[in-house]
């Protein structure tokens, strides 16, 4: 293998990382909001429900999540796992775990608004979606952004678990080709991937807080 | 004066099953009347606002507005209108916060004109115009695109006011509407308040500005123990032989 084969299986691992990140985010920010609001559901059982969901999401590692999703289906009832089912697996588990903890960080950001702001909306005439989504979500958006920044850099990190159930993502390549060619060099490549998409990512995340710091 | 705006009838508040807050509290304000609520800490006059701004839900009593029932009490069971009855119900009154409760990442004018234009259905145009009158009338033109941030105590509770007449309302409650602010910046607001006095807006003002109060009320309420102790006019409570209208008036 020369080098620039090794680069070209590299940069597809690569790409594969981004995509369930991308992936991720897609559905587990508007996935978040959903069990937030179950969350703080004035049903009980639903309350409980989703407290339960959150608890094990957080309190269990992502790796074994993963791999409950992937190989559940066919231990459990015997299906059988088609090849493309590995990366929808893999985007289904990192957006349930995800969805939790975002989910409590949304829910953080709703409690934390003053009451105030409720009522106002309320004597004006707001209804509870123009409230919602006009006066609360937008404020919450500035509120959690620190929060949601620690979260995003996570996940870039943790895309590299999904090699646990053999996603061929960058992880999983360093690794492999490290291990067959007894190089050290893809691991550092790797690394200095995970660094700058990090960086890039906390860039993007400082503008979106910069932008929002128009009102405090 | 004209027509009666609102009536409120032996109404009751409790909270946590017996913190009787609300007493039976009965009291009508007529168009272009200016009624003042006064009394000590913790006597209810906030609750009894919020009661008539539906922000707290009643146990007993009635409140009319208009001709518009929104809550009445049958067989010992309180119902409240529908909520659409409600909703059109709340265009009659506008409540002024003793924090302002400013929409922060909404401007000046975003902040006046969203409700009319969102809840109302007035036209941009014409809720910025609106809008745009208001604020010179309270001498802030200037400030339409600032953000509540960058506005001082005083500022703001204007451009609350200001919020809150841009919905054209018959009647305007203040929950003590100076108390959050410095002294020096009280005059302000109670000067906007003042005016509207003359333009014979009906308003019923929570406050503890004893000399504002004399001024700009015709009546004035003195509020105890989650019942009205006395009513009348300014002069009448200020020289009441009420002993606890007195005590209370003596300290200020
Ligand atoms: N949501 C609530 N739950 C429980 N008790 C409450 C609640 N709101 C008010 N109270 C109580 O009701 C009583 C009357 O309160 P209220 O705020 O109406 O008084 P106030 O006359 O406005 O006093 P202040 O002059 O200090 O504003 C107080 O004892 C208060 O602790
Ligand atoms: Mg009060």
């Amino acid at each position: 293998m020369n080098f620039s084969v090794m680069l070209q299986l590299l940069g597809n691992g690569m790409l594969m990382s981004i995509s369930i990140f991308l992936l991720t985010l897609v559905f587990s920010l508007p996935l978040g909001m959903v069990v937030a609001f179950g969350r703080m559901s004035k049903n009980t059982i639903i309350r409980g429900i989703v407290k339960f969901y959150i608890s094990v999401m957080r309190g269990t590692p992502l790796m074994l999540q993963l791999i409950l999703v992937y190989f559940g289906p066919h231990f459990l009832f015997g299906v059988a796992l088609s090849s493309n089912y590995r990366f929808i697996a893999t985007i289904i588990g990192f957006s349930l775990n995800y969805a939790a903890y975002f989910a409590e960080i949304y829910r953080g950001g709703i409690e934390s608004m003053p009451k105030g702001q409720y009522e106002a909306a309320e004597v004006l005439g707001f209804d509870k979606f123009q409230t919602f989504f006009k006066i609360i979500l937008p404020q919450v958006v500035k509120r959690v952004l620190p929060a949601m920044t620690n979260e995003t850099i996570t996940l870039v990190k943790d895309t590299s678990l999904a090699s646990a159930i053999s996603m061929v993502e960058l992880f999983d390549v360093a690794s492999q080709i490290a291990a067959s060619k007894s190089t050290i060099m893809p691991i550092m490549v790797a690394g200095l991937f995970y660094y700058v998409f990090n960086f890039i990512v906390a860039f993007i995340m400082e503008k979106i807080e910069k932008r929002l710091s128009y009102y405090k | 004066m004209g027509q009666v705006l609102l009536e409120i009838k032996n109404l009751k508040k409790t909270f946590n099953e017996d913190l009787h807050v609300l007493k039976g509290i009965d009291l009508c304000v007529k168009e272009g009347e200016v009624v003042s609520i006064i009394g000590p800490s913790g006597s209810g006059k906030s609750t009894l606002l919020r009661a008539a701004t539906f922000l707290e839900t009643i146990d007993g009593g009635e409140i009319k507005y208009l001709d518009k029932v929104a809550a009445t009490t049958e067989n010992g069971v309180v119902k409240y209108a529908s909520k659409h009855e409600l909703k059109e119900i709340r265009n009659y009154f506008g409540l002024v916060f003793q924090n302002f409760n400013l929409f922060p990442h909404f401007s000046v004018i975003k902040n006046i004109t969203e409700a009319p234009i969102h809840t109302d259905h007035v036209s941009k145009d014409v809720a910025y115009e609106r809008a745009l009158k208001l604020l010179s009338k309270l001498g802030l033109s200037e400030k339409k695109d600032a953000y509540p941030c960058e506005l001082s105590g005083g500022q703001q509770q204007r451009v609350s006011i200001a919020r809150a007449l841009a919905k054209e309302p018959k009647i305007l409650f203040f929950d003590e509407p100076t108390s959050a602010l410095d002294p020096e910046l009280t005059g302000e607001v109670l000067k906007v308040i003042k005016e509207l006095a003359k333009e014979h807006m009906t308003m019923i003002i929570v406050t503890h500005e004893m000399q504002f109060a004399r001024e700009v009320s015709d009546r004035m309420i003195f509020m105890e123990h989650g019942v009205v102790q006395a009513e009348g006019t300014p002069d009448e409570i200020f020289n009441s032989d009420n002993a606890r209208v007195q005590e209370f008036i003596g300290k200020f």
